[in-house]
């Protein structure tokens, strides 16, 4: 009896391994890693020595940092909840079956996250051209002045335009499947109580919505704070306006492959990644707040 | 033919000897005195005929062309080349390689600007050592002292960019206006420019550009990196004349609006130099592979003519060098030191891969200098150019962390560039960037 259990144990530690193995090796080595070179610092003159948390105290200090973090959460706050509540838009009018082809529409909608990141920054960056670009094109053929979508005052709300083109189809695809696992006789019981459609979205959709709202809403905290390659794309475009502490992603690139300042840079990484865990863990706190309170 | 070949090779060889112990006794060859060979030459040479392969790093294109001639002189040899990116994305991962301790080729294209930092952090081979210092009489002045890093030698020059004038002679003929010889005729044809065509200027900063801001300063006659042993370094942004001069020279233009404000070498930049949005164009030597490359449409447009003022300096040009970790490093150093020095791979070089010659055995040769150049019918642009590379003001230094202060150019200067043009202010930004940043690793700053 005993021994059976310890074998049956055993079997399933067996099963665990694997992907211990991989998590230990992809997830936890790399974070020590990260977080042992953040530790040190080398220098071109004087070789590596132990700093401790020096590097950290430095981040605490660095207003180029800070200007990248503020950046950042100026976009999150403005662009994330326009992304995601077009999204829920999109989800609830698909679902809402009065639509003739909403399978055209989904696609349709979610086509843009299929392309590269890098692409579509690409892309969009030539629509944004005021010279030769379809802004350009656009203002010549219809004599109409645009704002100059790549100068500074715009470039923030450009590249929110490019995370929201190519995001608002992944997310809506999230709201749209969590809208289909509700059950049928929900929408019976509240047609019998003489609910409409909007009725129905208010009180049975959206409270159904809230945990895939939740997922949305980290996945975007993670994605924003992260932002990288839209910027880095669109520098080539606009050099002075993209600077090198543009987003904290960004700093921490220039910092290692320009500066070859790798430890400061993984303090840097580090600090990034406590500033969205902290984000992202008071998202949720929010939420299930206000799940308490209804 | 073959024969004749090798008979060459062994007197070059000899006479390569005889130099390197003729700059030990003189003592006044890269630097100090005893930087003589540590390596026999002989055996640098002798690696040539064993079994070897090279892995070399380089974003020109058509270099193969040239490689498969060195394969071609010494079938043991097989070279592998390797595009992993333009200049920054290249030391990117060559920066990344060393720091890895694997992963970095043998031999790998290194622009002047950066080779002080990969030389000062121990990732390239002091060919002083295998008795490079010997070729010191084959490469221009400015070449050679840009390989010259604290007492070593780290690469061998390759090509060089003596800045020139390029203009667009149909546009400045139609507005009857020569090619400008000083800066205040540039600058009076910046006015004409502009006011003959309110979307045309007569040319373009980029405030992403860093190498050529410095070259500017350089041709004004700016010293304003110093750098002594290892770790002294001055840097004088802010009161350094030649930056002065750059900044009163370019900065009034650009706050009237007559110099545009741009990105470059972007598509939209290519459309604009096509369309003579700039007719003035002022860079490196090697610009007329690159504009016949991209805007071939715009061939017999294009002049040539020395720089207002006539001093010059160099812009871009790079040099090969052998990294530490080369497995074979004698034969990367003769592969590096022939691809850069024999005659057939500098012939090849210039007229099949497009480069400006780093070397006097083409910036001398009459053949050379009176080429034609099928992107500008009916003149001699080599000539322009030669005369340029003469006229590079000498001394100049670039930081030990160059790379570094050139990505953080857009940050400080680019802004007052893009800003107005209030170039003093950009300038003191960028000399407290370099500072700090020199601080912290570990120099002494002045």
């Amino acid at each position: 009896m005993r021994r059976s259990a310890v074998r049956r144990n055993l079997t399933a530690h067996a099963f665990f391994l694997p992907f211990l193995a991989v998590f230990a090796i992809g997830v936890v080595a790399p974070l020590v890693y990260a977080v042992n070179l953040s530790l040190y610092q080398e220098r071109m003159i004087g070789g590596t020595s132990f700093v401790g948390l020096d590097n950290y105290a430095k981040a605490l200090e660095d207003t180029l940092f800070h200007v990248g973090l503020g950046r950042v959460a100026l976009f999150f706050a403005i662009q994330v909840p326009l992304m995601l509540g077009l999204a829920l838009l999109a989800a609830l009018v698909i679902d809402s079956g009065r639509l003739r082809a909403p399978g055209v529409f989904r696609i349709g909608i979610f086509v843009p996250y299929a392309v590269p990141g890098v692409v579509a920054a690409l892309m969009w960056g030539y629509i944004y051209g005021d010279r030769f670009g379809l802004a350009g094109e656009v203002e010549d053929l219809f004599g109409v002045d645009l704002p100059d979508f790549l100068a500074s005052g715009w470039m923030l709300a450009s590249i929110g335009n490019i995370v929201t083109w190519s995001y608002v189809g992944y997310n809506m695809l999230i709201f749209y499947a969590a809208l289909r696992a509700i059950p049928d006789e929900l929408y019976e019981a509240a047609e019998m109580d003489g609910a409409g459609s909007i009725r129905k979205a208010w009180s049975i959709k959206l409270p159904a919505l809230r945990p895939a709202l939740l997922l949305a809403t980290i996945f975007s905290v993670i994605g924003t704070f992260q932002l990288f390659n839209e910027p880095s794309v669109l520098q080539a475009l606009a050099p002075a306006v993209i600077t090198t502490n543009y987003t904290p992603n960004m700093y921490a690139f220039s910092l290692a492959f320009e500066g070859r300042q790798f430890n400061y840079s993984a303090a840097i990484a580090v600090m990034l990644g406590l500033v969205t865990v902290v984000v992202a863990y008071v998202v949720q706190l929010v939420t299930a707040r206000r799940e308490r309170m209804l | 033919m073959r024969s004749s070949m090798k008979h060459a090779l062994t007197t070059a060889t000899a006479a390569a000897l005889a130099l390197a112990l003729a700059a030990c006794g003189g003592g006044s060859g890269g630097g100090k005195s005893d930087d003589g060979p540590k390596v026999d030459p002989a055996a640098v040479q002798g690696a040539l005929d064993k079994p070897a392969t090279i892995t070399f790093w380089s974003w020109v294109p058509n270099i193969e062309k040239t490689v498969a001639l060195f394969e071609k002189k010494y079938p043991n040899i097989n070279v592998e080349v390797v595009n992993v990116g333009q200049s920054k994305d290249q030391y990117t991962k060559l920066t990344t390689a060393m720091k890895a301790g694997n992963g970095a080729p043998d031999v790998a294209q290194i622009e002047y600007f950066a080779l002080p930092q990969f030389a000062l952090t121990k990732s390239l081979v002091n060919l002083a050592d295998y008795g490079v210092g010997s070729l010191k009489d084959k490469f221009a002045a400015s070449a050679w002292s840009q390989v010259n890093v604290a007492g070593g030698i780290y690469g061998v020059p390759q090509d060089t960019g003596p800045m020139a004038m390029f203009y667009r002679k149909d546009i400045l003929d139609k507005l009857g206006a020569a090619a400008p010889k000083t800066w205040e005729e540039f600058a009076a044809l910046a006015k004409k420019v502009h006011e003959a065509d309110p979307s045309s200027y007569v040319t373009y900063v980029d405030p992403g550009d860093p190498g050529t801001a410095t070259s500017f300063m350089w041709d004004f006659g700016g010293k304003p990196f110093k750098v002594e042993g290892t770790t002294d370094v001055t840097v004088n942004l802010k009161d350094d004349a030649g930056a002065k001069a750059y900044a009163d020279t370019m900065g009034p233009l650009i706050k009237d609006k007559l110099i545009d404000v741009t990105g470059s070498w972007n598509d939209e930049w290519w459309k604009s130099m096509a369309a003579g949005k700039y007719p003035i164009w002022i860079t490196g030597a090697w610009a007329p592979a690159v504009l016949e490359k991209n805007i071939p449409q715009s061939k017999g447009q294009w002049s040539v003519a020395p720089m207002p003022g006539g001093a010059s300096a160099e812009n871009g040009g790079s040099s090969v060098a052998v990294t530490t970790q080369a497995k074979n490093k004698e034969a990367s150093v003769a592969f590096a030191q022939w691809l850069n020095s024999d005659p057939e791979a500098v012939k090849s070089l210039n007229s099949e891969v497009g480069l400006f010659p780093a070397t006097k055995v083409l910036l001398d040769d009459p053949g050379f200098r009176s080429a034609e150049v099928p992107f500008f019918p009916g003149s001699k642009p080599n000539e322009v150019f030669a005369d340029m590379s003469k006229a590079v003001r000498p001394d100049w230094q670039y930081l030990p962390f160059q790379v570094y202060a050139n990505s953080v150019f857009k940050d400080t200067v680019g802004q007052s560039l893009q800003g107005g043009g209030d170039l003093g202010q950009g300038l003191a930004a960028w000399q407290e960037r370099i500072k700090t940043y020199g601080k912290e690793q570990g120099f002494t700053i002045k």
